[in-house]
């Protein structure tokens, strides 16, 4: 599974935890458009940093890196490309 | 991205049906020929008029009303003009209003300059020790200011200029908190976009509605139809924080007016002079002040997003349904959502991702309590500043004690709601929602004994009317 996969994923699973059934492009917005929380944004920082190994303290963190799949894989990509 | 936040607000939300689905005021943004009619110039006229209708209902003087919808028609007709707009107003109302009070005119202009220049340092020196952690320096230096002032002796000269400006900037310092974090976010602000957040056009409390110069420009309508529909949900809000402001009004009449149950530091200061009101008074009087907040906070709140959205900001509300949330942490962020969003962003999001990185759960909790009790205590703190000059430095840390009690439990209860498994929710009206509501309810009806902006009583007599609710005398 790719990493956009599994971001794709993890994104439906707390959704779907909302009883969130709207479809989910890549691109929606997810923090700003108020269908995630920031609990959630708390999840998706864990989910990045055990899964993808990113230290939000070290690269600066704003969340709009976290609004959608889209950025979340540009974050990824842009991180891996650092280290 | 701003394109697609404002595209979803036209798509309507597939609810469960039945009860949660319905809607008083229908959405009208989601139907084709009103949004349409609403981009048209008899359109604009009818949604301006509706408006200047509903501003007039919170706004006595009509001066002040016409003023602001002047304005907001101006952006609604030149849209291209709304960032130029939305900087120079508040500038040019800033010095109408202060002509006759030179000194306060002259501190207001000083921190806004002061607030640019720390913007400007923070975007040129990202690297600095300033640009790397600006809201610690921003923060000490508050904090600083409200030391000296405090050394200085009553109604001297530096006294009076020092208060004054403290006072001054604590109405701008979660603005500019905002425009000196924002450095990071791509692209880069202007300076005059930033300027113009510092206390909008729109309203705020000292928290700012809705955030900063960054989320502001994530959240513009960009074409006509987007503002179409942004002002339609901007008088759609204002028709609903009226109707609330009614039933409210009539809820105090009903309550306190007719039924006489006594607000709580009313029933709390008889208990403490040994004249107790019955014991089902005390409680009625706590749960009804629950209500009343809600009540409060979501009429100043949909006043004051309704006229960003007339602007042309698709801003999340406020307050959002918190009779709902079926987890104290739900209610905290459906309550009084862009201060939740004041203390993530400054308090919590820097304390999570910097300590105890390997321990999933004390992370959690001490980020909460980096929030909830830094956070809140600060914000609060220093928005009352007049109680340090009035007691002094330390009579003002110890004012707070009450709350302090609150911000605690407060950080304990919202730490468990984070911590507890977060799974499907149980089925069944009165499993899945109504306990849960109710205990939420519960939960915020109690600490609230000790959220108390008198700052009249100890710890020990607050404690003694809380176990009182419950027949125990200590």
């Amino acid at each position: 599974m790719s990493g956009i996969d599994e971001i794709r994923n993890f994104v439906q699973e707390l959704l779907t935890r909302q009883d969130d059934r709207r479809p989910l492009a890549d691109n929606d917005s997810l923090l700003m458009s108020g269908r995630l929380q920031s609990v959630d944004a708390v999840e998706i920082v864990l989910f990045l940093e055990e899964r993808f190994g990113i230290d939000f303290a070290e690269l600066g963190f704003d969340r709009e890196q976290l609004d959608s799949i889209d950025t979340m894989a540009a974050l990824v990509q842009n991180a891996g490309s650092r280290s | 991205m701003a394109d697609e936040v404002v595209t979803q607000a036209q798509i309507p939300a597939k609810g469960r049906g039945g009860v949660s689905d319905f809607r008083l005021i229908p959405r009208l943004e989601t139907y084709p020929r009103i949004v349409a009619f609403a981009q048209s110039t008899l359109g604009k006229i009818v949604l301006l008029g509706l408006f200047t209708a509903g501003m007039r209902y919170f706004l006595p003087d009509l001066n002040v009303t016409l003023r602001f919808v002047f304005v907001f028609g101006f952006i609604t007709f030149l849209p291209d003009l709304r960032w130029p707009v939305l900087t120079l107003c508040p500038l040019v109302f800033l010095v109408q209003n202060n002509l006759h009070h030179p000194l306060v005119l002259t501190a207001s202009l000083l921190v806004v300059a002061t607030g640019m220049f720390l913007y400007w340092c923070a975007t040129r020196w990202p690297k600095s020790r300033f640009g790397r952690r600006p809201l610690v320096f921003l923060l000490t230096g508050y904090s600083l200011l409200i030391v000296l002032a405090c050394g200085t002796r009553p109604h001297t000269r530096p006294y009076l200029v020092l208060w004054t400006l403290v006072g001054t900037a604590i109405a701008y310092l979660w603005f500019i908190a905002y425009a000196v974090t924002d450095r990071s976010s791509m692209p880069r602000n202007d300076a005059g976009r930033e300027l113009a957040t510092f206390r909008p056009l729109w309203g705020s409390t000292g928290v700012p509605f809705p955030k900063g110069a960054a989320y502001l420009r994530r959240i513009e309508a960009k074409t006509p139809e987007q503002l179409a529909v942004v002002q339609l949900k901007g008088v759609k809000l204002l028709a609903w924080a009226i109707l609330l402001s009614l039933l409210q009004h009539f809820w105090f009449r009903l309550f306190h007016g007719f039924l006489h149950i006594p607000m709580p530091a009313a029933a709390l200061a008889a208990s403490v002079h040994g004249t107790p009101v019955p014991w089902h008074l005390r409680w009625a009087s706590q749960i009804l002040a629950f209500f009343e907040l809600i009540f409060s906070m979501s009429i100043l709140g949909h006043e004051i997003i309704a006229c960003c959205r007339m602007a042309g900001f698709n801003a999340l509300r406020n307050t959002y349904r918190p009779l709902s949330a079926t987890t104290l942490i739900e209610f905290f962020n459906r309550f009084y959502y862009y201060y939740k969003e004041l203390l993530v962003d400054f308090f919590y999001f820097p304390a999570f991702l910097r300590y105890f990185k390997k321990h999933r759960r004390l992370r959690t909790v001490f980020a909460t309590f980096a929030a909830v009790v830094f956070g809140n205590a600060f914000y609060h703190i220093t928005r009352d500043w007049q109680f340090f000059r009035d007691r002094g430095l330390w009579g003002g840390l110890a004012s707070y004690q009450v709350e302090i009690v609150y911000c605690v439990m407060l950080a304990i209860g919202l730490s468990i709601s984070q911590l507890r498994k977060r799974g499907a929710r149980a089925k069944g009206f009165l499993r899945g929602h109504l306990l849960p509501v109710c205990g939420v309810g519960l939960f915020y009806v109690l600490i609230s004994v000790f959220e108390t902006d008198t700052r009249t009583f100890t710890v020990a007599q607050t404690v003694r009317y809380f176990a009182s609710l419950f027949f125990i005398r200590l």
